[in-house]
């Protein structure tokens, strides 16, 4: 896969011993753009914080934690717009949170029932009774930081083989996601996506021609202005495989509605009121119109993907680019001015069903989904 | 797993790659920026509140850069001290930055000679101006230049032109036209064409020669030339052998492209992508509301480039700082930029503008299209249109700033007054309008010596309690004098064109002079350097004193001896000091000459010589220290060759060179308060001790009686 010549720098800096080196280099890459896509950034995110995390010092784990903490939170500042390094971190650090608690609950059964929660029952009654003897209390206290010293789990260890899991888990979910999609197409079926730059969906639509060889017609919608070049090599790519491709303007998206089957977008974050950050503009107006005309929409997402945090400011998570894609340069005496955003928010009442690679799930699951993998206590990163 | 494989990959290509090097020219060489570019280098001036330089190392932070050289002549300390402290220098930066200091290069042409002087350039290397605001992909630029030197051997520079509307704005400020040939885009020739404001018509006459084996070519005059190359190491060596080029389009790429013994190539670049340079108040103007206007994504305000940037974007291109303090019913319009802990005051209107960090704004100002830098104070109710207010500055309540005002640096305005359209009012009064008149024509003399003389702040504008002072671009009313007249009815932005845009068409020399003026302290460190290169000397004072003798004795133009003289400079890498000693020891020889062959008396030879060959000094000496320098080698020469009535000689040429407005009263005064006291002048200080006495009492009496004095002077000559 050739690279642009941006990535060889990372490779120079990513040899050098010095960890703050890399971070510095890694948000410097985020700030100006360079790293191209959710799936690539999740990847790097991770390495580097594989690198970080076997290279960090603490005294307790929650040491460890804050210096994560802090480190996903200057990623997302570097980039707000990209998810995709926070949803990992956190992922992260609900894996240590997890083993945190494990710990504790499983070296303190007796002190729990002794210590605390004895005296909270039997307050009211105790009122006017001695208190409990301080040097008692500290004692057992003693006791029980001795008793974890002793039997510390290894969290550099779960940190690591977390991300390990997490690794694995991104590279292969397209695979999961296939496997339950496949079932979803139907034979002749009109398929439209107006987000040709997923892989996901490209994968996907290739593989169900491959396995189940149905035949079904799709739909590309131009995705003007920034996505042009590559809904016409999504396209491409598609009828080389034989499948019925047509590309359509944005503009015809309402009167061939009702001829489509079904709407398959793929997305770049989803959040847990089961909205979605997509990356072309135009999706939100194309789901509008499926839902006018009760076509259902799959968005199909890998679960890094999800995120924990809720849209309540929409135009704060949409990315808005360049203008020079709209118009032609200007004259800055007759200047007009123009908002071009790149992403597009499509909001939870026009997604049909989420397929990801643990399953399908509506929109108003997806909270469920986010805090089976990540803390609440972990949502906001800023101090 | 996909991760390191994506890794693996680049190291291979990485090996083939040699590095790559960047040339960046902080220095124009220009004059646009005044009075602005007085205080500050214009790299570090604030465009949307980011230091222009930064753009620049931006874009080179993209491209597979590994060591950048910047280029510095004018204010070099303040940016190596802005390098060392800027994240550039940090071990996470993607490149080394260098800073080389350049003293004495005071144009692009000199600039070249010095690095290949250095020997720092290896390879090919990037050569941008440091004042380009781009997001062009450097990967697709550096492919195509790669491409076509290994189809062409002869290939030396790709050039970058990026393509505009008919009528975009930016394009007109160096406007040329470009013929290509349509197959490869090589460039075949290459023509400036005057300003469409000015009207003058043109043509563009192609040498048949050029068009030969070409089948099709374009003429293209839509392509904004944003200086940034891709040159191979031949460039340097190029501008070594052709001392004479100083501005690498006017000279080089016409001189390369039009040379039939060179037969280099120029391949031109063309692209799509935002790529402009911030070369005058005009474009400084339009840049940064494209650039607020995401114009040159993914290059944008909120990705919050420099370190401690905490900008957030809101629709309507609105971008704000972290703790920006708004009142509840100020109006933020569109495209607007505010730093941190800047305060708007009630009801306060914001449209079009960028305002910097720590502002206070007023209760009820209203300010349009606007450039306020950090730090300034816009009191209740104040009316701002269409200006640049600079970092400290403090307006009163009720000011109004017209169309096109440009407030310097640390200026008070105080309550209540109204600013004409287009004033520059600078904090400080402009060091070198007195310098500049050294270099300049006659009659701009006349008109800065009253300003310097007494610099007054000027009262009627910033009121009693007020600082500030005015700056009158010399030139703007050389150049234009009839055209900004016509120009001023006809809209804002054309009117800001000429005014802004006032020295284009100025010849290089001029325009390097005066960034000259600022370089003074460098300048002397080269002269203490030269005893170590004595031999040089030995053969410069002979060489050159030759040189000028010839020049003096065939009749030449001044401007051909200079040239001449200035090739001997260059060759041997002597400094002014010596240029001027020789031309002194020339010019004295022909005033002995006169006398010896009692041609011409004393003082009528050495009259005549001086005014007929002193403008030479004004090439050879550019600020006080140095014209001081000037006088002490006209008397040490004269002592030194022995001439009968030294006195009278050295006076004579003294008043020769006053009177040709090369020597001002000034720096006369300042030499004779330093003069050495060595016995041996004594006998020839006499009568320039009266003379000097006599400018004293001329300076103070009214300048009718001038002419009674002179007379009387004659008198006691005689």
């Amino acid at each position: 896969m050739p690279l642009p010549s941006s990535a060889q720098s990372s490779i120079a800096t990513a040899n050098s011993s010095d960890i703050n080196v890399t971070i510095e280099h890694f948000i410097a890459r985020l700030k100006r753009r360079q790293i191209d896509g959710p799936y690539a950034m999740a990847l790097e995110t991770l390495q580097l914080l594989k690198r970080f995390i076997s290279q960090a010092r603490w005294s307790h784990v929650s040491e460890l934690i804050e210096q994560i903490r802090q480190l996903a939170n200057r990623l997302e500042k570097a980039q707000p717009t990209a998810f995709a390094c926070g949803n990992v971190i956190r992922r992260i650090l609900a894996v240590v949170r997890e083993e945190e608690e494990e710990e504790l609950r499983s070296n303190s059964p007796q002190a729990t029932s002794s210590s605390v929660a004895e005296p909270m029952i039997s307050s009211m009654f105790n009122l006017l009774q001695k208190p409990e003897d301080k040097q008692q209390k500290q004692q057992q206290q003693k006791q029980q930081k001795q008793r974890s010293t002793k039997n510390r789990t290894d969290f550099r260890q779960v940190a690591i083989q977390g991300i390990k899991d997490l690794i694995d888990e991104i590279t292969n979910i397209d695979d999961g996601i296939q496997q339950i999609a496949i079932d979803l197409i139907h034979d002749h079926e009109i398929l439209l996506t107006p987000t040709p730059e997923s892989k996901t969906v490209l994968k996907f639509l290739l593989k169900t021609r491959e396995r189940s060889n149905r035949r079904f017609t799709v739909l590309v919608t131009e995705g003007f202005p920034n996505n042009t070049a590559k809904a016409h090599e999504f396209a491409k790519k598609l009828a080389q495989h034989n499948i019925e491709t047509i590309v359509i303007p944005d503009s015809a998206v309402f009167a061939l509605m009702s001829r489509v089957g079904k709407v398959i977008i793929g997305t770049k974050a989803v959040f847990i009121n089961g909205g979605s950050i997509s990356s072309t503009s135009g999706v939100s107006a194309v789901c509008e119109c499926a839902h006018e005309f009760k076509t259902p929409v799959f968005a199909v997402a890998g679960l890094y993907k999800f995120s924990p945090l809720y849209p309540f400011d929409v135009e704060k998570f949409v990315e808005f680019g360049g203008s020079q894609k709209v118009l032609p340069q200007m004259d800055p005496e007759h200047r007009l001015d123009t908002i071009n955003s790149i992403t597009d928010y499509v909001p939870p009442e026009n997604i049909d069903i989420y397929i990801t690679n643990v399953g399908g799930f509506a929109p108003s699951f997806i909270y469920r989904i986010a805090w089976d993998n990540y803390k609440q206590i972990d949502v906001q990163l800023e101090m | 797993m996909a991760g390191k494989k994506i890794k693996a990959h680049p190291k291979e290509e990485m090996v083939q790659d040699d590095r790559l090097q960047a040339i960046v020219l902080t220095d124009s060489f220009e004059t646009r920026f005044m009075p602005l570019s007085n205080d500050k280098p214009r790299c570090l001036l604030p465009l949307a509140n980011v230091p222009l330089l930064e753009y620049t190392l931006e874009f080179l932070a993209k491209a597979p850069v590994k060591e950048v050289y910047l280029v510095c002549s004018a204010h070099a300390t303040l940016i190596s001290d802005y390098i060392e402290a800027s994240k550039w220098s940090f071990p996470w930066s993607p490149f080394k930055v260098f800073t080389i200091m350049s003293p004495e290069a005071r144009s692009v042409g000199d600039a070249m000679r010095d690095l290949d002087n250095k020997g720092v350039i290896a390879g090919d290397f990037v050569l941008m101006s440091g004042d380009a605001v781009t997001n062009l992909d450097f990967d697709k630029f550096w492919d195509f230049h790669k491409r076509m030197h290994a189809k062409d051997k002869d290939h030396i520079v790709t050039t970058c032109l990026s393509k505009a509307t008919q009528f975009h704005r930016t394009r007109a400020f160096e406007p040329a036209s470009f013929i290509l040939d349509k197959s490869d885009n090589r460039c075949l020739y290459y023509q400036e064409i005057p300003l469409p404001s000015s009207r003058v018509k043109t043509s563009v006459e192609i040498d048949p020669d050029l068009l030969e084996g070409v089948d099709e070519f374009v003429l293209r005059n839509d392509l904004i030339d944003c200086r940034i190359d891709i040159c191979s190491p031949l460039v340097p060596a190029i501008f070594q052998e052709n001392f004479d080029y100083q501005m690498l389009r006017s000279d080089f790429i016409k001189g390369v492209l039009s040379s039939d013994l060179l037969r280099k190539h120029v391949y031109a670049y063309i692209t799509e992508e935002y790529a402009a340079r911030v070369e005058s108040w005009q474009s400084y103007d339009s840049i940064s509301q494209d650039f607020i206007g995401r114009w040159c994504y993914p290059l944008v305000l909120d990705s919050n480039l420099m370190p401690d940037q905490t900008y957030s974007y809101e629709s309507n291109h609105i971008y704000k700082e972290q703790g920006v303090v708004l009142a509840q019913s100020c109006k933020i319009g569109k495209c607007t930029a505010i730093g941190s802990r800047t305060k708007i005051g009630e009801s306060a209107l914001v449209e079009n503008c960028v305002i910097g960090r720590n502002c206070y704004i007023g209760s009820g100002a209203v300010i349009r299209d606007s450039h306020i830098w950090d730090n300034t104070v816009i009191g209740n109710n104040s009316v701002i249109n269409h200006s640049i207010v600079a970092s400290g500055t403090k307006l009163g309540t009720n000011v109004v700033l017209n169309d096109g005002c440009i407030i310097g640096f640390n200026v008070v305005i105080e309550d209540g007054k109204e600013l004409p359209r287009g004033v520059r009012v600078n904090g400080t009064p402009v060091k070198d309008s007195e310098d500049n008149a050294f270099g300049l024509s006659d009659e701009e003399d006349e008109e800065e010596t009253p300003e310097k003389d007494n610099p007054e702040i000027a009262f009627e504008l910033c009121g009693t309690k007020g600082r500030g002072y005015i700056y009158e671009d010399p030139l703007s009313e050389d150049e234009h004098d009839l055209p900004i007249g016509e120009e001023m009815v006809s809209g804002l932005s054309h009117r800001l064109d000429e005014v802004y845009l006032s020295d284009s068409s100025i010849s290089s020399v001029t325009k390097s002079k005066k960034k000259r003026t600022m370089s003074t302290n460098s300048a002397y460190t080269d002269r203490e350097e030269d005893p170590t290169e004595f031999e040089d000397e030995e053969d410069f004072g002979v060489e050159g004193v030759a040189t000028v003798k010839r020049a003096i004795e065939n009749n030449h133009d001044l401007d051909t001896a200079l040239l001449e003289l200035n090739t001997l400079r260059m060759s041997l890498n002597v400094s002014y000091h010596e240029v001027r000693t020789v031309t002194v020891v020339a010019l004295l020889d022909r005033v002995y000459h006169f006398i010896a062959t009692q041609t011409l008396g004393p003082k009528d030879a050495a009259n005549k010589v001086f005014t007929r060959w002193g403008p030479m000094f004004r090439r050879e000496a550019f600020d006080p220290d140095e014209y001081v320098d000037l006088m002490n080698i006209v008397m040490e020469q004269v002592v030194e060759q022995e001439l009968e009535k030294g006195d009278l000689i050295l006076f004579s040429a003294f008043n020769a060179l006053y009177d040709s407005d090369i020597l001002e009263e000034e720096i006369i005064y300042d030499w004779w308060s330093h003069v050495s006291k060595d016995p041996k002048f004594d006998d020839i200080k006499k009568l320039v001790a009266k003379w000097i006495e006599w400018l004293k009492e001329a300076d103070e009496e009214s300048s009718g009686e001038e002419e009674e004095e002179e007379e009387s002077e004659e008198e006691e000559e005689n």
